[in-house]
């Protein structure tokens, strides 16, 4: 039989054997190819000019993810031969030279490495148009199914994955090589050391690496890149120091507490997992950090993806919206040239006023999350502005209230607002507290907004005489502004300030389909590569979970073997080893959420206030952060539970 | 105790029938010490392991105390291997990630025994079979005598009445066989233990007060110690062996 033959039924056998690597290993070829297909296609750069840089994130990404599921395949080859290094050593017994050993090793990997690299461009070619679909969905375009593979994205998935397997099985082949038949054949014996092994030091790692997580975790929420950088330090030697004095520390808690072990099943589930974990304390160490950064990458993600829409719905209220500092500002020819170039259905140019006063915006200030900001009193609006602009954006009218001033405010105030019934003087004009108002007026972020997070509607009269903070128009058009009229109003924004002797201001020029656009284009350029490194590290921190785990299977067989004869019950036997998987899966992700959670919470909460709400707000993102988390967790360990409970328990 | 009447037992589908029990009977009595021997493939552990309920018989029964072993249920089956039934392997089949200690409390705990009870049986039975010293040791720290000796502690602590021992000798050097022989047979003399092994070895079977031999899924003959002494026991042994068809290699 020839090296080759006998690597490609070896490698037939290892796809079986570890199913779980090499199904995962088809996901990363699929994941690749979608994200590189999109970076390099026509219709997504066709989409805005402002996608230009994508091709560049995605490739700088995809180096990320070629890292982390070189990693994986380096790992998983690895454990494989140490797994079968008896196995090698008998090819060497017969005859067979190292250097053709390490070639046939070599073979059978890279075999498995091009099947999966099939399967996976076939499969990614399906998902490919899933992302597509959502791609267009976030532009506002229809989606046609239209199967095609992109070859810059099979030549570069091809190349990534040549990379990932080159040096791991190189790595290996010089491994092999090097060895003798004695190393092989006792190679599988050699296990990772118990890094600490004295119960003194153990104790004192384990306060220590306390310490350091909840110094850690405290630096993290401080932010700053230093405090950032020396916190996530603390956090991964907390994680090491953890992993390594805790799995040894099991036994010591048995030792203190005898008739512990002797309870339920106890012993069988806690020495059985102490005896997996005290060789794979620093492999768990570095899964939890993996699973750590998964988690941050992951809700990052969702905090952008909020960030970003919350921003667009509150400031994409009106199809096109200018303004002009102070009262001023001549703002004839941007309205002459909207007349000629852009249809209008309706359209109000109107002042925003300052009050004078700060009774309003002191109070919010005290009983809520708000920043004075722009203004430097309250922000004021006449009342048939408002009934005009609640036209535009197509909101239910408001009738006038007499002697009464309204409050149009965000969402996020609007419980802060309705323990305000304090009056207002304009001008001499004593006005009582009316009604609160809620919907998205474009209130936020940029300088010259309808208020900042809130503004007071007055009868038209009681502006008469109050200072002018700004000059809007905003209009309701009847097709969206197109990239192109919006970059010739922004042109001549940019050439009135250069004109300008002493300039003064500037004329702010937006649009609802521009706010979309940007929306959908920093979700793409941002929150997009973020998923990818995401799923990326988690799709690699359980497959390496679950290979080991999986490779327990003949000890485990044989230790319920045991059981069975010795008669304990398939009931109580099914019930300890789904303890044991619980504890297993549970170990690295649980300080990796104990972690990540307090800083997406922080992160959540940095950007200004009222934008993440609803879906968007902070536990939202957590919470969905956790379950895409767990899911896609789930998946592999139920693969893994199914596969032991049915090769393990006796019938 | 044990009454064994007229089991038989089939192995494969209809064209290939491969008959391992031939209408086998026997009785054990309740502190016994029982040698089954045989050459390979004559039976010997297809009748221990339908003993010990690990498999069915094809026909004919096996009464514990009276009651029917196939008509018990699984949960009742695996109650009574755990309670009435200890296990001694050629392999040892101790967890290796287990203590000694926690190894033979294994047994205890499976019978769902108070916590605060195991330590102190299982320390009870260590002393008896002369392994205190190494109870917080692992499998792998410890000679194969020694492993022997634990699962014959393991085999009784939890007050099993039938031990059952496969080639238990088989994995040990003559030093460590004869010491766990010597053991056995004091489990069996001290402490009423009934013990029914299987082995090859005419030596070990020497120790018994009882031999059966099997040969072809049948009871061949039978060989009772009485009051000789244990190298005459043992001659009569090795004559019956050879008329059993010169299995030389597996008598020494």
């Amino acid at each position: 039989m020839t090296c080759f033959k006998l690597s490609l039924r070896n490698a037939e056998r290892q796809a079986q054997d570890y199913l779980v690597y090499f199904a995962t290993m088809v996901m990363a070829a699929a994941l690749i190819y979608v994200f590189n297909g999109l970076a390099f296609s026509n219709e997504v750069q066709r989409l805005s000019q402002a996608l230009a840089p994508l091709p560049l994130v995605i490739v700088f990404a995809s180096i990320v993810v070629v890292g982390i599921f070189g990693w994986l395949v380096s790992y998983a080859t690895r454990f494989m031969l140490t797994r079968r290094s008896r196995e090698l050593g008998l090819y060497i017994l017969s005859g067979i030279t190292n250097n053709q050993v390490a070639w046939i090793f070599f073979l059978e990997n890279l075999a498995v490495g091009v099947v999966s690299l099939f399967f996976g461009i076939a499969l990614g070619g399906l998902l490919y148009q899933v992302m597509r679909a959502i791609v267009l969905s976030l532009f506002g375009l229809p989606y046609h199914f239209a199967l095609a593979f992109s070859v810059p994205a099979i030549l570069l998935t091809v190349a990534y994955l040549f990379a990932i397997y080159l040096y791991a099985l190189q790595r290996n082949r010089k491994r092999i090589r090097r060895m003798k038949i004695y190393d092989l054949i006792y190679y599988e014996k050699q296990n990772e050391d118990v890094v600490i092994r004295t119960g003194k030091g153990r104790c004192k790692i384990f306060r220590a690496s306390i310490v350091l997580g909840v110094a850690g975790i405290c630096l993290l929420m401080t932010g700053g890149m230093a405090a950032g950088f020396a916190g996530a330090g603390c956090v991964i030697f907390f994680l090491f120091g953890f992993f390594l004095s805790f799995t040894s520390g099991i036994p010591a808690f048995f030792d203190r507490h005898p008739f512990r072990k002797y309870q339920g099943q106890n012993l069988l589930v806690f020495r059985t997992l102490t005896a997996k974990l005290a060789t794979m304390g620093i492999v768990m160490a570095v899964i939890s950090v993996i699973f750590t950064a998964t988690l941050l990458t992951e809700g990052g993600g969702f905090m952008i993806n909020g960030l970003v829409r919350g921003r667009a719905v509150d400031n994409a209220c009106f199809d096109l919206y200018l303004s002009a500092e102070g009262g001023e500002t001549d703002l004839s020819s941007y309205l002459d040239y909207i007349a000629e170039n852009i249809p209008m259905e309706q359209s109000v140019l109107y002042r925003i006023y300052l009050s004078g006063g700060t009774q309003v915006m002191d109070y919010i200030c005290e009983h809520a999350d708000h920043n004075r900001y722009e203004y430097d009193s309250d922000p004021v609006l006449r009342f048939s502005d408002y009934a005009m602009l609640r036209s535009l954006a197509g909101y239910s009218t408001v009738e006038p209230e007499v002697g009464k001033y309204l409050i149009h405010c965000k969402s996020f105030l609007k419980k802060a607002m309705c323990g305000y019934a304090e009056s207002i003087s304009l001008n001499g004009t004593s006005l009582t507290a009316g009604s609160i108002h809620t919907e998205h007026l474009s209130q936020g972020f940029y300088d010259m907004t309808n208020g900042r997070d809130y503004i007071l509607v007055v009868p038209d009269e009681a502006v008469d005489g109050l200072e002018i903070h700004h000059t809007a128009y905003a209009a309701k058009t009847v097709e969206p502004v197109s990239e192109t009229q919006l970059a010739v109003l922004n042109d001549m924004s940019d050439r009135d300030y250069e004109e300008q002797e002493d300039p003064q201001g500037y004329v702010f020029v937006d649009t609802k389909a521009n706010e979309e656009n940007m929306a959908a284009m920093q979700i793409l350029l941002l929150v997009f590569p973020l998923f990818y490194v995401a799923l990326a590290l988690i799709m690699t921190a359980a497959a390496i979970l679950t290979i080991q785990q999986l490779s327990e299977t003949d000890r485990y067989r044989r230790q319920f073997i045991l059981l069975h004869k010795l008669g304990m019950d398939r009931r109580d036997m099914a019930c300890a080893l789904r303890k044991q998987f619980v504890i297993y899966y549970a170990m690295p992700a649980i300080p990796a959420v104990l972690i990540s959670v307090p800083c997406i919470l922080k992160l959540c909460h940095e950007p200004e206030p009222g934008v993440m709400i609803g879906i968007s707000s902070p536990a939202a993102i957590v919470t969905i952060a956790l379950g895409v988390f767990f899911l896609i967790y789930a998946v592999y360990i139920l693969l893994a539970y199914t596969s032991l409970k049915r090769n393990v328990l006796p019938r | 105790m044990l009454q064994v009447q007229n089991i038989e037992k089939y192995y494969g589908s209809k064209n290939n029938v491969t008959k391992a029990l031939d209408r086998v009977s026997f009785d054990v009595e309740d502190g016994e010490f029982l040698v089954i021997m045989g050459a390979s493939g004559s039976g010997k552990t297809t009748l221990l392991n339908c003993l010990s309920t690990i498999d069915t018989v094809s026909a004919g029964k096996i009464l514990m105390d009276g009651v029917n072993i196939a008509n018990l249920s699984e949960d009742a089956l695996a109650k009574f291997r755990r309670e009435r039934l200890g296990f001694v392997f050629q392999d040892f089949n101790l967890l290796d990630t287990l203590t000694i200690e926690e190894n033979i409390g294994l047994a205890l705990s499976l019978n769902h025994i108070s916590a605060r009870a195991v330590q102190n049986r299982v320390r009870e039975v260590a002393g008896k079979l002369g392994i205190t010293e190494i109870l917080s040791k692992f499998p792998y720290q410890v000679s194969g005598g020694q492993k022997q000796r634990t699962a014959c502690a393991r085999a009784m602590v939890a007050g099993q009445s039938l031990l059952l021992a496969d080639e238990p000798t088989g994995a040990l050097d003559s030093k460590a066989s004869k010491n766990l022989l010597e053991i056995m047979s004091t489990m069996n003399r001290d402490m009423d233990a009934t013990i029914l092994m299987v082995t090859h070895d005419a030596y070990s079977a020497s120790y018994a007060g009882r031999v059966l031999f099997l040969k072809d899924g049948r009871v061949f003959n039978e060989l009772l110690r009485g009051n000789r002494g244990r190298a005459v026991f043992y001659h009569e042994i090795l004559d019956v062996l050879a008329a059993l068809g010169g299995d030389v290699s597996d008598v020494f």
